[in-house]
């Protein structure tokens, strides 16, 4: 039975059912979606890491793989995000009391001067669907916003997203000014306009092209 | 139309047509607020252009926020950079039903139309392309990015209301832009690239078609430009019956030139950023070279950067580039 639920959940991020009233995908219209399932699993008993790991991050996971292959495109990719989010808001309070644990805090925003979210809504939703909280810090982000955040969570480590050129030079004095304050944090920068030469110049710790290389170089730094 | 057309698919030699202003706008010692927002800057910049670039055509701002802000969304308009739409416009069905279709002369639009005008009637060493957003990357600045993409999905009908209304707009706007004597319109449909190749034909090319068959004739072509898509939308692209595709570096030119007829102009893609923007003029060199042996054998190709060149590329650079084009 908590096998069942698990897998119909995973089913449910994957194709992105979020919940009874949303028509999308065709084939699960007028079922329930992740929201109901996640209600019934822990009803049933199955504790909210085994939700986490064996459906929430599972799904994600062949998600963010699917998109990388591209066999599925941006909306399917925020369906499935906005699934694992209808699915996550049950487990907040677990997560609120410790009882689940996750693999770190990811704090992430759009440079300063730069007004464009998609890529950034879509990579904190991988890396939440990855395991991690997310601390979004959102948009035309300042240097001293990041800096306190990182004072609030000393052990996080730091995204910061650009769309235009011009504005992907703000991210050195970002990065300067999160290192001044805590050498240790680690940085990772992403966008468009970016290359991992780039990141180097400006002293990045890391660099993402895609969601999924950007996750994989979260987990191998808190590995 | 056919005379651009033509001239290009009979020509044995490959012309460049790199999508650019901002030079210009740097070079009249003009910031690109001035430029967004005063008709006469914007045109003086497309004269610079046409008189120091040895281009086959030259093309107006690549400014994807001047419709929108015509529609009533609030713009932020940066001294050095093109402007973005602040905040959504619309948010569910009943906004998108209240949302009226803007006429010609709201915001902005009025300057882009003098702009038009006057690099139409006083450029006359080479076409000029208008430019405007295209319908899914206009209702996705009013209904917010990420919330269309979902959209189309979870509420289809909204989105294609919205998309009618954008649909609308774009038709009375690219008239207008015919009006001014310009050679044709590029219309830039960046966002229609993160769709599939299913839901561009559905949420894009049925409108852009809309657009195509109402302006397009022979001395007006419209040029559809999607730098978003990486292969999947191509089908799609050709569908619209636009007579000249613009592809962006997130795609193999090689491939699109197969999958394209070719009495379809074929136009891309050099990286505007990794290889015009930062990279040395050898390295411009190098990367024009590749991508003209690669597209060679193909009259229907025009060489041109992936999208709108951004702001402080070094002029070497693009000078490099023409070099090149211009030897090959």
């Amino acid at each position: 039975m908590n096998n069942e639920l698990l897998e119909k959940l995973s089913e449910c991020v994957e194709f992105g059912k979020i919940n009874l009233a949303s028509p999308y995908p065709p084939q699960m219209k007028g079922l329930p979606g992740a929201d109901e399932i996640t209600k019934e699993a822990l009803e049933a008993g199955v504790t909210p890491t085994e939700i986490l790991n064996d459906a929430l991050i599972f799904a994600m996971n062949k998600v963010g793989q699917k998109f990388s292959e591209n066999k599925i495109f941006v909306p399917q990719m925020l369906l499935s995000a906005k699934a694992m989010g209808a699915s996550m808001v049950h487990l907040k309070p677990f997560f609120a009391n410790g009882s689940v644990q996750r693999k770190g805090v990811f704090i992430l925003g759009t440079v300063f001067g730069d007004l464009h979210d998609i890529g950034k809504n879509l990579f904190a939703m991988m890396v939440e669907g990855a395991g991690w909280e997310v601390i979004d810090l959102g948009i035309d982000v300042k240097p001293e916003k990041f800096v306190a955040a990182v004072q609030q969570h000393p052990t996080a480590i730091v995204g910061i997203s650009a769309l235009l050129t011009t504005t992907m030079v703000n991210m050195k004095p970002v990065i300067e000014a999160i290192k001044a304050s805590s050498p240790s944090t680690k940085v990772i920068v992403g966008g468009a306009p970016l290359s991992a030469d780039f990141a180097v110049t400006i002293g990045a710790d890391g660099y993402g092209k895609n969601p999924q290389e950007g996750i994989a170089w979260l987990d191998k730094i808190s590995a | 139309m056919k005379q651009f057309i033509d001239q290009i698919l009979q020509s044995s030699k490959v012309v460049a047509l790199p999508v650019m202003t901002h030079p210009g706008i740097e070079a009249i010692g003009k910031s690109v607020r001035e430029a967004v927002t005063d008709g006469q800057i914007h045109y003086q910049a497309i004269k610079y252009i046409s008189e120091n670039f040895d281009t086959v055509a030259c093309t107006s701002i690549m400014d994807l926020t001047v419709e929108a802000e015509a529609f009533g969304a609030k713009i932020n308009l940066p001294e050095h950079e093109v402007p973005s739409v602040s905040e959504r416009l619309v948010s569910d069905a009943e906004s998108v039903e209240a949302l009226v279709v803007p006429t010609l002369d709201k915001c902005r639009i009025p300057q882009y139309l003098l702009a038009n005008k006057l690099a139409a009637e006083n450029i006359k060493n080479k076409p000029i392309f208008s430019g405007c957003i295209g319908p899914y990357s206009l209702a996705g600045r009013l209904y917010d990015m990420s919330e269309i993409m979902v959209a189309i999905y979870i509420d289809p009908e909204t989105i294609n209301l919205l998309l009618s209304k954008c649909t609308e707009f774009l038709i009375n706007y690219c008239n207008a832009l015919k009006a001014t004597g310009t050679a044709g319109v590029i219309i830039a449909e960046p966002a229609a690239g993160l769709l599939s190749g299913d839901d561009c034909m559905m949420y894009s090319t049925l409108f852009v078609k809309q657009i195509v068959d109402a302006v397009q004739d022979e001395n007006f072509t419209v040029i559809l430009h999607n730098c978003g898509n990486t292969g999947q939308c191509t089908d799609a692209m050709v569908a619209s019956g636009a007579k000249a595709l613009h592809f962006g570096n997130a795609i193999d030119m090689e491939g699109v030139l197969k999958q394209c007829p070719s009495d379809v102009v074929v136009m891309g893609n050099l990286n505007p950023v990794g290889v015009f923007k930062q990279g040395s003029v050898d390295s411009v060199k190098l990367e024009t070279r590749a991508l003209l042996q690669k597209a060679a054998g193909y009259k229907n190709f025009v060489i041109s950067s992936g999208c709108d060149l951004p702001p402080f590329v070094p002029e070497i650079n693009i000078r490099a580039f023409l070099e090149t084009v211009a030897n090959f």
